[in-house]
């Protein structure tokens, strides 16, 4: 192995891709744009949710209830509805997501110090969406709940408001929500955007510039040379490498400077985890460039192999402890979800090699092994 | 465009639909991804995933140990919480977080039974990891709800509200999931999923065929022969449109219905219509971007540059209403934000054109639009 045949092979590669001025500019807008685009728009909140309400009772208690809902940020109200069947249609429609349904004597049965019953319609399509719809609806109806129960202690035994508020409900929880202590979802996003933008990126660039060889034929020049495989790979991925590790940068300072996510690690250890990833999520590009013959089935391929894993078994969207046995060994062996723990433990909880370290092996381990298996792929007589 | 419409129009066009069928067809690497695609990614994305809060281990820093502090903390229970059990010292409760051994720590102060025996209010703390904050809600407001009922409980005993239960002036609440009552995942999954792949293919499928002949320079073969930029373009379109439709079927029928139980409970042929006409307007969007690009690599990362706004802006993974206006307004302009409406309205609400004619309007006029640029930035490069 040659250094100056790997220089001399990566310098090649660096000007193939710099004179492509659009595919260049493109490798490095692509994350930044994602990076911005997630940032802003891919938040889980679930928020200026539309709703209607059918007021069959239509007293000063309903409009009250109503009134709760209607100030509240998380919901948006679109207006009454004359009946239940025009929220059947509402809802069908999309126009609503939740419909509260206020049966007729509602503010009397309140009055007369009865429970009132009230429906509560949510759409379900989005299990997510309704079941974070449920839980506003159940804090809304809880306070409503308590409210009622401390004006009518109030009036009926004549104590005071407070102490009355204080009596019903004896036993207050203080929730103290830790790492992102405001459970903002960009503090969450952001750390886990550079996981997930830098498992998209590099397989897609490498995969394309290794196949664009095989589809044009120029590889036939590397297969007659005394380039060795070895010297090939490294060569032809240190410019990939290098692109996505500077990207990989380029987020980390948007995290931070752009959406202000603290970062409470150590920068040493972080940008050498970030490298491995990189390493690592290139390294699939190159397996990936190896096994199949034209750019098309690439791109397909590494969309598929990147994407759903990214998004679905990083721990990004979806909590890990909540995915199926056969999801969880999916997740386990492949190197997003290791990332994900190195990010959110740099940028959100401010540990470094003490928690991490087994993470780090891991990433390390799958680098190497990638690189074996291009090896090992990688013939200079094809057979065909 | 008049030859369109003649006999021999029509035969330009099967006979290079046939074409570029057959190219298909001979990437075997491609196919079989294809073929995955439909089938193994999305039942793995609709059996594997779950956006709920599950059986999240929580522990107990009782600092109380009396008959009230035992009772709330055996109402952390499953489906949402999993009890840990006793948590140690706060220092070790701070480490089970750290670690991410625990979702949670409910932390009872001491006498807390006794003071709440004799009518105190005792604050009790829930510590939450929200590292991922979709969770760290719902683990709060579950834990909120539970305490709150607890308390609730108690203050009904003490006041003589209510014996047993609560009774007094509280809401009563009846809720009602619809479409998916019982909450299932995969049915949400499956076909968010499926749209996805759909959405991929459909773009990247047409524009790399078109910048393959360009990258060749067959297609300079094919502008001396009799064939318009649109007997040239619109074969691509159909032919992918087909392969797509049949993938579609294959995960329809072969994955998400007998393995998941998904209703389809509207028109199928509604469905598979309103598919054809999005993974038109969406090739489109792929034709549009093969004109600007040279090479594939090229095309492969214009892909992304379209692709990956229209998932997210479309509510394909998130819920839309919580983004920005601005964003919102983006919306309009994608056509995966008409065909989610459509697709989820037909397979679970079972909604017909009666209510989707105007998503499915707006997902036409994008497409003829879209289309129709393409056709002119090509007529220009090669007329």
């Amino acid at each position: 192995m040659k250094l100056q045949r790997i220089i001399a092979l990566a310098w090649k590669e660096w000007r193939e891709i710099v004179r492509d001025r659009l595919f260049f500019s493109l490798a490095f807008i692509v994350p930044t744009m994602l990076m911005l685009l997630f940032g802003f728009g891919l938040t889980l909140d679930v928020e200026n949710l539309p709703f209607a309400v059918v007021d069959h009772d239509r007293s000063a208690a309903s409009r009250d209830y109503t009134y709760r809902f209607i100030s509240s940020r998380y919901f948006d109200f679109k207006g009454q509805a004359s009946d239940e069947r025009q929220l059947d249609t509402l809802l069908a429609d999309n126009r609503i997501r939740l419909a509260l349904v206020i049966p007729p004597r509602f503010g009397e049965r309140l009055a007369r110090g009865e429970a009132a019953p009230v429906q509560v319609l949510i759409d379900g399509t989005f299990p997510m969406r309704a079941q974070t719809t449920q839980g506003y609806v159940a804090a809304i109806n809880s306070a409503v709940s308590l409210d009622n129960m401390a004006r009518a202690l109030s009036a009926g035994r004549g104590v005071p408001l407070v102490e009355a508020q204080a009596r019903v409900q004896p036993v207050k929880l203080e929730v103290r929500y830790l790492y992102n202590q405001s459970v903002k979802s960009i503090w969450s996003l952001a750390p886990k955007l550079i996981m997930l933008i830098m498992m998209l990126s590099p397989p897609f660039l490498t995969a394309l510039g290794v196949v664009r060889e095989k589809e044009s034929g120029s590889i036939f020049n590397i297969y007659s040379s005394t380039v060795s495989p070895g010297e090939f790979l490294i060569g032809k991925l240190a410019p990939y490498v290098a692109i996505s590790f500077t990207n990989g940068l380029i987020l980390w300072a948007l995290a931070v400077g752009l959406y202000g996510t603290p970062f409470k690690g150590d920068p040493a250890f972080f940008a050498l985890a970030l490298l491995l990833y990189v390493v690592c999520t290139t390294g699939l590009g190159l397996v990936i460039s190896m096994l199949v013959q034209t750019q098309v089935a690439a791109m397909i391929v590494a969309s598929i192999v990147s994407i759903i894993p990214a998004v679905l078994y990083s721990g990004m969207l979806l909590p890990l402890s909540s995915l199926a046995p056969g999801a969880s060994a999916i997740a386990h062996a492949l190197p997003p979800m290791y990332f994900t723990n190195i990010v959110v433990g740099s940028f959100l909880k401010g540990v470094g090699w003490q928690a991490l370290w087994a993470d780090m092996l891991v990433l390390a381990a799958y680098a190497s092994s990638l690189f074996g298996l291009g090896y090992l792929l990688f013939s200079k007589r094809p057979s065909s | 465009m008049n030859a369109f419409f003649s006999g021999a129009g029509l035969r330009r066009l099967r006979v290079m639909t046939h074409k570029e069928l057959l190219q298909l067809f001979r990437d075997v690497a491609l196919m079989v991804f294809f073929l995955y695609a439909f089938t193994g990614d999305i039942y793995i994305a609709a059996s594997g995933v779950s956006m709920q809060l599950k059986n999240a281990a929580i522990a107990t820093l009782d600092g109380d140990h009396s008959l009230a502090s035992r009772e709330l903390a055996s109402r952390f229970q499953p489906p949402y919480f999993q009890a840990a059990g006793s948590a140690g010292t706060p220092q070790q409760a701070i480490r089970h977080l750290d670690d991410g051994d625990v979702m949670a720590v409910l932390d009872i102060p001491p006498r807390f039974g006794e003071r709440l025996a004799r009518g105190e209010q005792v604050a009790v703390q829930l510590q939450v990891d929200t590292s991922n904050s979709v969770l760290g809600f719902l683990a709060s407001s579950y834990g909120a709800q539970i305490v709150g009922r607890y308390g609730l409980e108690v203050a009904a005993l003490r006041e003589g509200l209510g014996s047993g239960g609560i009774s007094g002036p509280v809401i009563q609440a009846d809720t009602r999931i619809w479409y998916n009552p019982n909450q299932n995942d995969a049915w949400f999954m499956g076909i968010s999923e499926l749209l996805t792949v759909i959405t991929l293919f459909a773009i990247l499928l047409p524009a790399a065929a078109m910048v393959r002949e360009k990258e060749r320079g067959t297609i300079e073969q094919l502008m001396v022969t009799p064939l318009t930029a649109f007997q040239i373009l619109f074969p691509k379109v159909i032919a992918m449109t087909l392969v797509i439709l049949a993938g579609t079927a294959i995960a329809l029928f072969g994955v998400l219905g007998p393995g998941f139980d998904l209703p389809m409970r509207g028109s199928l042929v509604l469905f598979f219509l309103i598919t054809a006409l999005y993974v038109f307007t969406t090739a489109g969007l792929g034709l549009l971007a093969a004109t600007v690009a040279r090479n594939l690599a090229q095309v492969g990362m214009l892909t992304v540059v379209i692709l990956m706004p229209m998932l997210l802006l479309s509510g394909a993974w998130t819920p839309i209403e919580a983004m920005p206006e601005w964003m919102r307004i983006l919306a309009w302009i994608s056509p995966l934000h008409y065909f989610l409406d459509a697709a989820y309205g037909i397979l679970l609400k079972g909604t017909g054109m009666d209510l989707l004619w105007d998503s499915v309007l707006a997902m036409g006029l994008l497409g003829v639009v879209v289309f129709g640029a393409g056709m002119r930035r090509f007529g220009r490069q090669f007329g």
